[in-house]
């Protein structure tokens, strides 16, 4: 990849950032949101991980801002004013020291597409080479998350759904809901006066 | 509860894409063997175009095209799925989810893994789509703690979707 395109990125995403969290109109935070996910998106792409750019631009671009709007349409647009100013030049050095010491930690990781980097050495040559023999998966990250890895893909859909289950549950038994017609319902009976 | 979007347009137009959107995902689903996608992306599309129709189309008709028990009902199928899939290879007595065990699956053992890919891609793209549609459920049918807004400063909020916000439209129009 061209490291000026690289740069450049790397610049909208921050003026993306930033402008999310300046904005004081929600719903044009949740735009800036996605388009910060649709240009991680375009950069994973630029790094030929299509799977994951896929991922991020259908997840972070697209369903993310539906539900944050969602939740907006009940909560109003406008962000509350924040009640205490702090003097931000205190934060400064604080930044400054995390953002050296990200700096100097990445100085030390393996470059971008080295074949000698660790995580190229140790097991994935063998899925690389054997996901079209073992599988006849041309896609070799399908290979790994169904096949070779897909215990780890098993946990995950476990979490999704646990997850999803747990929004369900919480949401149901809220207080404030109007009261469930079906018998035995656990929220709100002692409560009612 | 969301109600239909104000604009006939809109709505024939959402109408439309939302089959079209939901077989894009199927396909995602399905060729997650050779092209970029699988389960995950897969499912999310096929929900978003669920959810395309949740918000535009009348709740009544949504509702009755896709019930709001699809949701957990698809997540449930799909996680019990993947279960069992796994599952297949203990019965053949080796280890989970080691599909090219699975002789009833013909083929040789490449074919069955192949077999196996497909079938886990599915139940991954059921639970993810139905997770993502009862996420949405759940979370249109919050009520605020108080349906009328008050006023900010002069800055009229008009809830999306709500009755009024529907109704000020029709009288716009």
């Amino acid at each position: 990849m061209i490291w000026q395109l690289d740069l450049l990125f790397f610049v909208i995403l921050v003026v993306l950032a930033l402008l999310a969290l300046r904005v004081r109109n929600l719903m044009a935070a949740v735009a800036i949101l996605a388009t910060f996910s649709l240009m991680v998106a375009v950069m994973f792409g630029a790094m030929a991980a299509v799977d994951v750019a896929f991922v991020e631009a259908v997840l972070g671009a697209g369903l993310t801002g539906i539900l944050f709007i969602i939740l907006i349409r009940d909560t109003g647009e406008r962000a509350a004013e924040l009640e205490s100013k702090r003097p931000v030049i205190l934060l400064l050095p604080l930044i400054a020291v995390f953002v050296g010491l990200m700096v100097f930690a990445s100085s030390g990781l393996p470059d971008r597409g080295d074949p000698d980097a660790p995580a190229h050495t140790h097991v994935s040559p063998d899925y690389i080479e054997g996901a079209l023999v073992d599988s006849r998966t041309p896609n070799v990250v399908t290979a790994v998350l169904a096949d070779y890895r897909s215990i780890d893909t098993l946990g995950e859909v476990i979490v999704i759904f646990t997850a999803g289950l747990a929004v369900l549950l919480v949401i149901r038994t809220m207080p404030g809901r109007e009261p469930d017609p079906a018998p035995g319902r656990l929220d709100g009976e002692g409560d009612v006066t | 509860m969301i109600s239909e979007y104000p604009g006939q347009v809109v709505r024939i137009i959402c109408v439309l894409l939302a089959p079209l959107i939901m077989m894009f995902g199927i396909y995602v689903v399905a060729h997650g063997h050779y092209g970029p996608g699988g389960g995950f992306a897969g499912g999310i599309v096929i929900g978003v175009g669920v959810i395309l129709l949740r918000i535009t189309v009348a709740p009544e008709v949504s509702h009755k095209w896709f019930p709001a028990v699809i949701g957990p009902a698809a997540g449930c199928v799909g996680v019990l799925g993947f279960i069992a899939i796994g599952g297949l290879s203990v019965v053949s007595g080796e280890a989970y989810l080691d599909y090219a065990a699975v002789e009833w699956f013909g083929g040789d053992a490449a074919d069955r893994r192949y077999l196996g890919i497909l079938l886990v891609e599915i139940a991954v793209g059921l639970a993810v789509a139905g997770v993502m549609l009862s996420l949405f459920d759940s979370l249109a049918e919050i009520q605020g703690p108080d349906e009328t807004i008050p006023e900010a400063d002069g800055y009229v909020e008009v809830p999306l979707g709500s009755s009024e916000g529907i109704r000020d439209g029709e009288e716009a129009r």
